[in-house]
């Protein structure tokens, strides 16, 4: 695990912080460390304790173990109020009886600052979210993007240490996503804010954020820059959840320099990964690494085209050999001359080739 | 407990003080009722079998063995029979009506309803009394247009009392159908047309059957509120229809025999509680199916 | 063919319907303007006698006073509680929850003339003989499910995430509860009252057992001027209670709307 030690410099920090519901335990001794100015991700199944873990920094669930820090000041037992974190709740949870520029006031007014400064931070905050024209609309007015961007606004105006969205762009259909995510992305590198993501949409993490944290049965699994999570994954769990991949289980028959020769059902493949002769492993590959082969060098498998799926410029085909399936992503003219059944050798580099220990042995 | 000495073994919220407070919101609504209805029902059950030596049923052998008795209760059932009947015919259609309309028509179809069903049941029964005398509105308008040639009697008949409790039960039966009138998604006739039913046939197959919770707790409504309507035959209909209602009253106000009152009080319960628990079974099936 | 005739066939219902229920209506403020003491309708000329007249009316003051006490009174406390027995219900922590939300409306399917035989031996039986107490006591019951059922279904529609939201932006519990959940549920607290307070200002059979000689309310009176001697001095007075019902529900319509009443109120 690639875990970074937490260092002062980091802006929220989390220590061994556990929560249990009942006989669940929902999060079990988490840690986590987030820079000034960073982008983070929680990405997870549901009921992974992604969304509870933002409720402890929220401070709107109290941790049962552990600590909450925010810039510098440990908030483990100060309420919601006092914690000046902005939150974007799933279905945005806007005040339905205020108008726009109301639900973004809201934070502020309660704050009791002063009407003109309140005005002027409105303002700013609608601009910068493009709202400014719909200010005295009423909440039931606005689309579902408009939505999106009032409860920004609303989480932006008090300007809180951090910024906090619970799956806040799930309810979007998915162009009006992928547009807001790159919108959301520019407003907050523009001011600079520190924020944290839950979400259970990969693309999502992989685009919007600085580093990502895999999570899975109320732990951290990974917390890595989006291009190691997706190359080097660093779990089993991991490789799954992110990405396509190829999984072949064997038995690992030699080890040498951080090399394993395994055995399996589609000959012997070697991988990257450290384990002892006779360990149950699986290994993998994304899609993209494997070609289709001419004497080339690394590991090589025949098998069968079982289905060609076009996807635009590119295509995903599957190969079935020995029992098992392997994935390659070709481009689109190479996979056009497939035909379904055809004998194919697909190939790929050893240095991309991970091995993971087989799951009845991690368990 | 301070906030740096022992951070990891703070304890966890106990989930039963939420439950504690929970239950002291729900607590003086809830000793209100028992005591003042739980309570004096239990009572009147009690007083209902009180004889001079010990519990008898002879008040319910009185009210359930005479023919007069019998015709009392039967007299309420059939008023309240006869208004759901005439509500339900009339208000389903006109539940779909307010439920297509918009704008001002809509606004202007719901006063109509909301402004009867918050008037005085008094002023309205009043009201009818006025309408159906002899020398009425009613009666001279048929007059005036040759359809009689001298007034009809229609105050203190039968007619009068089903006229006006229909009139003032009718909101009863319109709103929940037309509640679940307006929530029904208009796409399923479209998709019972594209799977080629008749627009007769989609309704009776798609709408009817959906909207049988609404009728079903109109229906429920209407016979429940009709059965004890005390008011309406007391002022348009008077001693000539006695009801279990005005039976009631009447033990209690003028005859003094609170024990056999208590027990028409009992029958008039069951028949009421009957009545909806009976509706609610009856929606449930409806809506397992 | 047969559709255009459903249509035609809804809307006709409809109309009849709407002129059916108004016909009481606009028959007694009209006759209450009557020149003769037969009820005529105002055709050859109005007169206004009937309403000077309403104050003359043996008792009528302190019976209306009674009646609007009593209202007024059961109807506020019903809000108060029935409110924080919803919230309770509403949020789910209550053990029993639903059973307890179906409890506190029950007493809404029950005949009224039952539930006021019922007070009147209970009340009897310990020796409680306060009219004044005794009809408040009961009209809480009265009032007491209108405002739990409206409450308890405008509560289960309403997000406790708003509340959530609120902290986040720098409000105490308690202030979020006041500022976001108080606002939203303003239009069935208000239904709530509505009905309530006209079901307790209406109410005729629970009220009739627990009276006394000296203590009737306005419906007790009326149906009493009713059968004694009826004149258009009493459609003066329906026609009265039906402007302030009328204004009663223009003012909770502009504040929100009959639609969204419907759904709650019926």
């Amino acid at each position: 695990m690639s875990q970074e030690p937490i260092d002062a410099a980091s802006h929220l920090v989390v220590r061994q912080a556990s929560k249990r519901y009942g006989a669940t335990t929902v999060l079990d001794r988490v840690d986590l460390a987030i820079r000034r100015g960073e982008l983070v991700t929680l990405l997870g199944p549901s009921g992974c304790g992604k969304t509870t873990l933002l409720r402890l920094i929220a401070g709107l669930a109290l941790p049962d173990a552990g600590t909450v820090a925010i810039a510098g000041r440990d908030v483990t037992r100060v309420p919601p109020h006092r914690r000046n974190v902005g939150v974007v709740f799933q279905n945005y949870a806007l005040f339905p009886h205020l108008s726009v520029a109301g639900n973004v006031a809201f934070g502020l007014t309660v704050r009791r600052r002063p009407k003109a400064d309140i005005a002027r931070a409105v303002d700013k905050a609608l601009a910068l979210v493009h709202l400014d024209h719909l200010a005295a609309r009423p909440i039931s007015a606005l689309s579902g993007g408009q939505q999106q961007r009032v409860a920004l606004a609303r989480a932006l105006a008090v300007e809180p240490d951090v910024l906090l969205f619970d799956e806040a762009l799930s309810a979007l259909d998915r162009k009006l996503r992928e547009e807001m995510q790159g919108e959301m992305r520019r407003i907050l590198r523009d001011i600079n804010a520190t924020a944290i993501f839950v979400t259970h949409d990969q693309d999502e993490a992989l685009t919007m954020s600085d580093r990502v944290a895999v999570m899975n049965g109320g732990r951290i699994e990974q917390l890595a820059e989006p291009r190691l999570i997706y190359q080097r994954p660093a779990s089993l769990f991991t490789l799954n959840f992110v990405g396509l991949s190829t999984r072949i289980s064997g038995t690992v028959v030699a080890c040498d320099g951080g090399i394993v020769q395994v055995d399996t059902k589609v000959g012997r493949l070697a991988a990257t990964g450290r384990f002892l002769a006779g360990s149950q492993v699986v290994v993998a590959t994304r899609p993209e690494h494997l070609r289709p082969a001419a004497g080339a060098t690394g590991n090589a498998v025949s098998g069968r085209v079982r289905a060609v799926v076009f996807q635009g410029s590119r295509s995903l085909v599957e190969v079935g050999a020995g029992g098992e399936t392997l994935l390659a992503e070709l481009p689109g003219q190479e996979a056009a001359l497939l035909a379904p059944d055809a004998e194919i050798r697909l190939a790929w580099p050893v240095s991309e080739t991970f091995a993971f220990p087989a799951p009845e042995m991690a368990a | 407990m301070t906030d740096t000495a022992l951070p990891l073994v703070k304890a966890p919220a106990a989930p039963g003080r939420e439950r504690w407070l929970a239950v002291a919101l729900a607590a003086p609504a809830l000793l209100i009722l028992l005591a003042l209805f739980a309570l004096p029902l239990a009572k009147l059950l009690a007083a209902s079998v009180a004889g001079p030596d010990g519990p008898t049923l002879a008040e319910y052998a009185k009210l359930l063995g005479t023919p007069y008795y019998l015709g009392v209760i039967w007299n309420s059932v059939r008023l309240a029979l006869l208004t759901t009947g005439i509500a339900l015919v009339i208000g389903y259609p006109a539940a779909f009506a307010l439920a297509r309309a918009r704008g001002a028509v809509r606004s202007a179809l719901l006063a109509c309803l909301f402004l009867p069903l918050a008037a005085s049941v008094i002023v309205k029964a009043f009201a009818w009394t006025i309408l159906l005398r002899s020398d009425g509105l009613v009666n001279e308008t048929l007059l005036a247009l040759g359809l009689i040639d001298a007034p009809i009697r229609m105050i203190f008949t039968e007619t009068a009392l089903i006229v006006g409790s229909v009139n003032i039960f009718l909101p009863f039966m319109i709103l929940p159908i037309y509640t679940v009138v307006a929530q029904l998604d208009p796409r399923l006739m479209e998709a019972a047309a594209t799977l080629g039913a008749a627009p007769a046939e989609a309704f009776v197959r798609v709408v009817v059957p959906l909207t049988v919770p609404g009728v079903v707790a109109g229906v429920a409504l209407v016979f429940s509120l009709a059965v004890s309507a005390y008011v309406v035959p007391t002022l348009l209909i008077g001693e000539r229809y006695p009801t279990l209602s005005t039976t009631i009253a009447k033990a209690y106000l003028l005859a003094r025999q609170p024990t056999f009152g208590a027990a028409a009080g009992v029958v008039l319960l069951v028949i009421a509680v009957a009545t909806v628990a009976l509706s609610t079974r009856l929606a449930r099936l409806g809506g397992a199916r | 063919m047969t559709r255009p005739l459903a249509i035609l066939f809804a809307w006709t219902m409809a109309l009849g319907a709407a002129l059916f229920l108004l016909a009481p209506l606009m028959v007694i403020a009209a006759a209450s303007f009557s020149p003769t003491p037969v009820f005529d309708l105002p055709v050859g000329g109005a007169s206004l006698r009937w309403y000077a007249r309403i104050g003359q009316m043996d008792g009528f003051w302190p019976a209306l006073s009674l009646s609007l006490q009593i209202a007024a009174l059961s109807t506020a406390l019903a809000l108060a509680l029935g409110t924080l027995a919803a919230i309770a219900i509403a949020q789910g922590r209550l053990p029993g929850a639903e059973a307890i939300g179906t409890f506190l409306v029950s007493p809404l399917m029950m005949p009224g003339l039952v539930l006021g035989i019922a007070l009147l031996q209970y009340f009897r039986a310990m020796g409680f003989s306060a009219a004044w107490s005794a009809l408040l006591l009961a009209h809480l019951v009265v009032t007491l499910p209108y405002v739990a059922r409206t409450m308890i279904a405008g509560l289960s529609r309403f997000d406790f995430t708003l509340v959530e939201a609120a902290r986040t932006l720098g409000c105490t519990y308690p202030g979020a509860i006041l500022k976001v959940m108080v606002p939203a549920l303003a239009p069935s607290f208000l239904t709530a009252g509505l009905f309530a307070f006209l079901a307790s200002f209406d109410n005729y059979p629970v009220s009739i057992f627990l009276t006394d000689v000296r203590t009737k309310t306005l419906p007790i009176k009326m149906l009493q001027y009713i059968e004694e001697a009826p004149d258009p001095t009493l459609a003066a007075l329906s026609t009265l209670i039906l402007g302030a019902t009328v204004i009663l529900l223009v003012a909770s319509d502009r504040l929100v709307g009959l639609h969204r009443m419907a759904g709650t109120g019926q």
